[in-house]
């Protein structure tokens, strides 16, 4: 299916079929919300290392593309204009959660910025805001997870592995960024440790992908199914699985990070390593979307 | 007061009848079904069988959807109807990952039929439709408020559905749910079911 | 369903009567501010009893469907065939109708049988108006049931001569024991398929076990509790076997029933016919009291005998009992078995099975008579009769009821409603059967509405006579319809016929995609003045008319009773339902109802007073109601007198329009007649052999090859039909199967019901081949592949692969791919399964007019 098909026909033909593929969250406009997830991960995780590095830049740099992912979001909605309902259940529906976060994110980070300009930042306003926007960019990095992980219908994602991976890939999509804009030339940090630290997390990426999917791949027949998607030669995201995923997502950083870290790496090398792990953080929302199945509605009814 | 609804799957035959009633009754634009039937096989030649399982929402006294809705649009009202408020949606669909009988439907854009406007029956049929919001069974309420059965109940000709209050034990569908093992679907999830099958 | 703010400023529920396929149920139509909204069962109706069937749901888009025909249109290119653009003028009513008077006024001086005169079943009510009185008023006898294929003529003909009845249903309201021979009663569409539906889910329900004999696993198949796949057109072998077992293995056989029932105490002699007393001519039995031949109504009759060979007039004779026994002793299980595919153990457990469940010898009392209860049934339709061998098979299949007496009693297998005293305030409508000189059942009515009715039932037969007309019903007087002008407006000479057809009227029939292969049918009726009133511009239409006439669909029209008595009601107890069919909306832009157009025709052509007289027949109307020859009335004030005729002074049209239907009880003695007559049906049809020697005859002189007369038996047998004889490289057989979500090829139109077979059902727009096949063929599901008829075209299609279907055939359900420009919501949607089946004699069984409805096929990827 191309990647920005209207999903209705393949949607409506789903329905005869047992193991039913979800596609609202993936396909057409589905991608703005899987670019929201992947933008507001990697932003927040940018703000993580840039407060840890004292970095301005990446500070605005994290507060961009984590409003970009807003806007993803808002862009995915039905109904756009009525997006501020989305608060409204914080203490049930994870979307309320993520929402609040990221607004919580937007208007502390924003604030502690502007006091960082001024030179306020050490006051104690300061620190509420930083902690604010801490909790803020925690929440933005939990939540996708948990999202996914507490639909009970789609047994692939409904496992707490989801978070912790999601997590995982926001800090990395985090260093990734400081990684992409240092060989740009902003922000104007040595980054040699973060490249080490962005190494040690690609690797627990990557060990927990191949948990994530051993576990799935011996549980239901839906998360099999799952699972085929993305490994089987013929599955829906298989492609999008070993080039982006495991090629570009994990081969090639975890490479590039092991090479790095015995040799001289020039800073753009750094920079294309980031933008291949960026993609491959970007991919592995869309796997795990894309090999969403529900529960089989069979089984338990003998036909006689 | 709890509304069920019994399928007698010894009964039904498979027709689709449920599928076009509810249509016609709620004028559901294209590719929406809040009630379906799912065919399926299993088994080896000549030792097939072929099953028909009738869908439509299960109206959950634990319904995952309204657990995750963000803005409060899924209610559940106190005679066990699971509704969806269009006018608070936002179509962010998380409905729709969460529940596990694939019961809702994304209106993405105004649809007709035949593909080139709106037909007769349409024009007045799809204004209760509206684009960018989920939408799915309501077990038929205006047809209740008016005494009458679901659309889906009332027309299925092998008199293989009953609806009823299951709080009252005296009820056509808490004998039949008692008497012939009915059963829910998933029931391992919790969301207790409203729909209740009989077996084949 | 309005939940709008409109304003709405009304709001009724109208009744009326279904018309999406033959069985023409109940409905109630909701209309809001003039719009259809919301169509129902009529819970008053004992059609349908407040149920409608998918289709029946789906009406409102057949309605407002956009690519309705909307106005005449003429065809100004004159070149005719598939795929050619007609090039369609729009024109007015008049210039329509002044052009179609005038070719059909020379066609009627000249020879009235050149108007050939076609239609289809689902709009029932018209249809009869035409094909039943205008056609015969207008004088052609050329009329045939372009349902083709789809049509029950062994079945019907069956029905008439052993149950005087049109139809057969099983009385599920007491049945223990079901086999269906591929047919889907009360699972898919079949007569009165909404009750029969409920009746099947009860009788299931309190325990009736279901065997379905059918190559595909299929809408009964997956409910039945047994499920036997054979391959097509072996049904015949299968019940054969069993009539074997039950007669000569097991002895299971209703002694009684045979003896007062049937003729199998008759005694036929060496020349395979009754011998007959000299001088009463009547058929003779053996009494086995006096040791003596006597006449079947002697009174001195003691107690005629069964069984035995007996030297009577010089020469030994045999019971017709003793010849069925005889004549399928050849069929044991394991000849069975090889020709069918089904274990031999299988068989026998069937045959044994059913006949303990016949419980012969038992009664019930229902309504305080006591009746034989045979609570076991056989069923069969197209899956079993339609193919070369229809004759031979049906006869099999019916005499497993017969055999064991479960025929028109409690529980058994019965004909639809052939006794009818009418409603109990007039009398009307009224038929029963009567019995001729030589004890054998003869039906009441056949075609009409009420006696006399308008055509002569199939028995007594009439004698076969060199044929004079296109469909050949003077050469085979009997069967209900016949596709043969396909065969002999091409080449009438050889049937000794010396015209040929030169115009054809076409009333709501797809003739070009419902007879057979395509080609062959243009190629018949590419030279007629053709004439379509139709829904649609649909195939034949773009095909082949000249002409095409924009018909109102069954919302839009008014119909008389729309219902026949026969078969439309459900058998046994319950009541009889009279309807109306009253248009909910008027008819938008300027389509015109059939009937009405048929009497402004009778009009213009100068013959409405016969046209007039023939309705008082097809409705049984007397004076005062009967219409005045010399009169001109309105349609309404028609129907007004039909109503009237039949229910009298207070309930004419008006009382119809207001209350929808009439009801009243069925009497038991209406139910299950047949134990209130002396009737006989045929165990032996002596009347087969008789007149097929004469055809034979005939045939003979016209030195007609492909005419097979090797089915015209006296008794049931069985030959492979074509599709199922080895052919090299066609090595599968392709069968069309039924939904109940379509009816013919019509409803892919329907998006609703398109949208069933699209997105919610697995298999009916694929191609089923069995996953064995597949693999040995290298075929995967989803695959594109050719299916290609050994003898006619080939269709293009997906592949679903499924375990349902036996390995040596492939299913298609119903008949889809439309290609017309004028539905362009069907088109290329579905199987084209009809390209498949060749249209010739070699195909036919000549006793029925039976086609064979499978193919030998091959099937490749494209």
């Amino acid at each position: 299916m191309a990647i920005w098909e209207d999903p209705f026909q393949k949607l409506s033909e789903d329905l005869k079929t047992t193991l039913r593929p979800q596609r609202e969250w993936v396909a057409g406009r589905g991608l703005f919300l899987l670019l929201g997830h992947f933008l507001s991960g990697a932003g927040a995780g940018t703000w993580l290392f840039s407060i840890y590095y004292g970095l301005a830049a990446g500070l605005m740099l994290s507060l961009g593309v984590v409003a970009l992912g807003g806007v993803a979001h808002l862009l995915f909605l039905g109904r756009f204009g009525r997006a501020w309902r989305i608060v409204r259940q914080p203490h049930k529906s994870w979307i309320s959660r993520g929402l609040l976060s990221m607004a919580l994110f937007l208007v502390c980070g924003t604030a502690y910025l502007l006091l960082e300009r001024i030179g306020a930042v050490s006051g104690a306003l300061g620190g509420v805001l930083l902690l604010l926007s801490l909790v803020g960019m925690a929440g933005i990095l939990l939540y996708k997870g948990f999202v996914y992980a507490v639909s009970r219908a789609i047994p692939f994602w409904n496992t707490p592995l989801l978070p912790a991976l999601y997590i995982a890939y926001g800090v990395r999509g985090g260093a990734a960024i400081l990684l992409v804009a240092a060989a740009l030339g902003v922000g104007g940090v040595e980054l040699s440790s973060l490249e080490f630290i962005k190494l040690w997390v690609v690797v627990s990426s990557a060990v927990l992908v191949l948990i994530y999917l051993a576990g799935m791949s011996s549980s239901g027949v839906a998360s099999r199914r799952s699972v085929s998607q993305l490994l089987g030669l013929r599955g829906s995201a298989s492609l999008a699985f070993y080039l982006g995923v495991m090629l570009l997502g994990l081969v090639v950083p975890i490479g590039m990070g092991l090479f790095s870290h015995y040799g001289t790496v020039l800073p753009w090398v750094l920079g294309l390593v980031g933008v291949s792990s960026l993609i491959g953080d970007f991919y592995v929302k869309y796997c795990v979307a894309r090999a969403g199945i529900y529960l089989p509605l069979s089984g338990e009814f003998p036909a006689r | 007061m709890r509304y069920v609804m019994v399928i007698d799957l010894k009964r039904c035959i498979g027709c689709y009848g449920c599928q076009i009633a509810c249509k016609s009754e709620n004028a559901t634009p294209p590719g929406v079904f809040w009630a379906r039937v799912l065919k399926q096989e299993a088994g080896k030649f000549p030792n097939v069988r072929r099953s028909s399982l009738p869908l439509l929402c299960m109206h959950c006294q634990d319904p995952a959807c309204q657990q995750v809705c963000p803005t409060g649009a899924t209610t559940k009202s106190d005679n066990g109807i699971v509704e969806v408020d269009s006018d608070e949606c936002v179509g962010c669909r998380y409905c729709m990952m969460a529940c596990p009988y694939g019961a809702r439907y994304f209106n993405a854009k105004e649809r007709s039929y035949f593909g080139q406007g709106l037909n007769e029956y349409e024009k007045v049929g799809y204004p209760n439709h509206p684009t960018g919001v989920v939408g799915k069974c309501d077990f038929c309420r205006h047809r209740l408020e008016k005494k009458l059965e679901p659309a889906c109940v009332a027309n299925c000709m092998a008199r293989a559905r009953y609806f009823g209050d299951v709080d009252d034990p005296n009820s056509e569908v808490s004998h039949l749910i008692r008497e012939k093992r009915g059963q829910q679907l998933h029931p391992e999830l919790g969301t207790d079911p409203s729909v209740y099958y009989l077996p084949a | 369903m309005v939940k709008t703010t409109t304003e709405i400023w009304e709001d009724e529920w109208i009744p009326s009567a279904c018309s999406i396929c033959y069985n023409q149920c109940g409905i109630k139509v909701h209309r809001v501010n003039g719009v259809v909204v919301k169509i129902e069962g009529n819970p008053d109706s004992a059609l349908g009893m407040g149920r409608l069937c998918p289709r029946g749901l789906a009406g409102i888009q057949m309605l407002y469907d956009p690519h309705r025909v909307n106005h005449p249109l003429r065809r100004t290119n004159p070149e005719k065939g598939i795929g050619v653009d007609p090039q369609w003028e729009r024109i007015s009513w008049d210039e329509a109708l002044d052009i179609i008077t005038e070719r059909l006024s020379k066609i009627r001086q000249d020879n009235p049988h050149k108007l050939l005169f076609s239609g289809c079943v689902p709009s029932i009510a018209p249809l009869f108006v035409g094909l039943g009185v205008w056609r015969a008023a207008y004088g052609t006898a050329n009329a045939f049931l372009s349902d083709g294929h789809q049509c029950g003529n062994a079945e019907h003909l069956l029905a008439g001569t052993l149950h005087a009845a049109t139809t057969t249903n099983p009385d599920l309201a007491y049945c223990n024991y079901l086999l269906i021979f591929g047919c889907h009663v009360g699972f898919s569409g079949y007569y009165a398929y909404t009750t029969m539906a409920q009746r099947m889910a009860e009788a299931r329900s309190r325990g009736m076990r279901v065997v379905v004999v059918d190559p595909m696993m299929n809408t009964a198949a997956e409910k039945a509790d047994e499920w036997l796949p054979l391959l097509p057109g072996s049904d015949g072998a299968l019940a054969l076997a069993m009539l074997n077992l039950l007669l000569n293995e097991y002895g299971i056989y209703d002694a009684p029933y045979l003896r007062e029932h049937t003729n199998a105490t008759y005694l036929i002699g060496e020349d395979g016919l009754y011998v007959r007393d000299g001088a009463s001519g009547k058929p003779i039995v053996w009494d086995a009291v006096s040791s003596m031949p006597r006449v079947f109504d002697d009174p001195l009759l003691k107690e005629p005998a069964l069984e035995g060979s007996h030297k009577v007039g010089g020469q030994w004779v045999r019971t017709a009992f003793d010849m069925l026994r005889d004549s399928v002793r050849e069929w044991t299980p394991e000849a069975a078995a090889a020709v069918t595919t089904l274990p031999a153990d299988t068989i026998r457990r069937i045959a044994r099975e059913f006949g303990e469940a016949a419980r012969i010898g038992s009664t019930i009392v229902i309504d305080g008579k006591e009746l034989p209860y045979r609570p076991a049934a056989v069923i069969y339709f197209k899956g079993a009769h339609g193919h070369d061998n229809a004759w031979g098979t049906s006869l099999a299949i019916e005499l497993l009821a017969e055999v064991v007496g479960a025929s028109n009693v409690p529980g058994s297998l019965m004909g639809c409603n052939p006794v009818n005293f009418g409603h109990p305030d007039t009398g009307m409508p009224h038929y029963q059967p009567t019995v001729d000189k030589d004890g054998m059942l003869v039906p009441g009515l056949w075609f009409g509405m009420s006696q006399p009715g308008t055509t002569p039932p199939p028995f007594p037969p009439r004698d076969p006579r060199k044929p004079r007309f296109l469909n050949l019903i003077d050469l085979v007087p009997w069967p209900i319809s016949t596709f043969l002008p396909v065969i002999t407006n091409t080449q009438p000479e050889s049937f000794g016929i010396d015209y040929k057809a030169e115009a054809l009227v076409n009333y709501g029939s797809n003739l070009v995609m419902s007879l057979g292969n395509p080609e062959t049918t243009v190629n018949a009726f590419k030279d007629l003045f053709t004439v379509c009133i139709n829904l649609w511009v649909d195939e034949t239409a773009e095909a082949l008319a000249d002409i095409v006439l924009p018909d109102t669909c069954y919302l839009e029209r008014l119909d008389p009773v729309p219902v026949w008595y026969h078969h439309h009601h459900p058998v046994g107890m319950g009541d009889w339902t009279c309807q109306i069919r009253q248009p909910i909306v008027p008819p938008a832009h300027e389509r015109r109802h059939f009937s009405e157009v048929l009497l402004d025709l009778a009009n213009r052509l100068d013959f409405l007073p016969d046209f007039q007289v023939m309705l008082n027949l097809f409705y049984g109307l007397k004076p005062p109601y009967a219409l005045d020859p010399e009169a001109e009335y309105t349609w309404e004030e028609i129907c007004d007198r039909i109503y009237k005729g039949w229910f009298g002074e207070k309930r004419g049209l008006e009382w119809f329009k207001e209350h929808g239907v009439l009801n009243w009880k069925k009497q038991v003695e209406e139910a299950y007649w047949k134990p209130f007559t002396h009737a006989r049906g045929p165990i032996y049809f002596e009347w087969i052999e008789e007149k097929g020697r004469k055809i034979k005859k005939i045939v003979d002189e016209l030195g007609l090859e492909d005419w097979d007369m090797s089915t015209f038996k006296a008794l049931p047998h069985w030959r492979p039909c074509q599709a199922l004889q080895p052919r090299e490289g066609y090595d599968l057989q392709a069968i069309y199967y039924r939904v109940p979500f379509h009816t013919f090829s019509m409803t892919y139109e329907n998006p609703w019901l398109d949208e069933v077979s699209r997105l919610t059902e697995p298999y009916s727009y694929f191609i089923s081949i069995n996953t064995e096949t597949a693999r040995r063929k290298g075929i995967k599901d989803g695959d594109e592949v050719w299916v290609e008829s050994a003898d006619a075209g080939r269709v293009r299609g997906q592949v679903k692969v499924v375990e349902g279907v036996h390995p040596q055939v492939v299913g298609i359900a119903h008949n889809g791919g439309h290609w017309a420009r004028g539905m362009p919501f069907a088109k290329g949607k579905g199987v084209f399964f009809n390209a498949l089946l060749a249209l010739d004699l070699k195909h036919t069984d000549m006793v029925s007019f039976t086609m064979d409805c499978d193919a030998r096929v091959k099937v490749y990827k494209t």
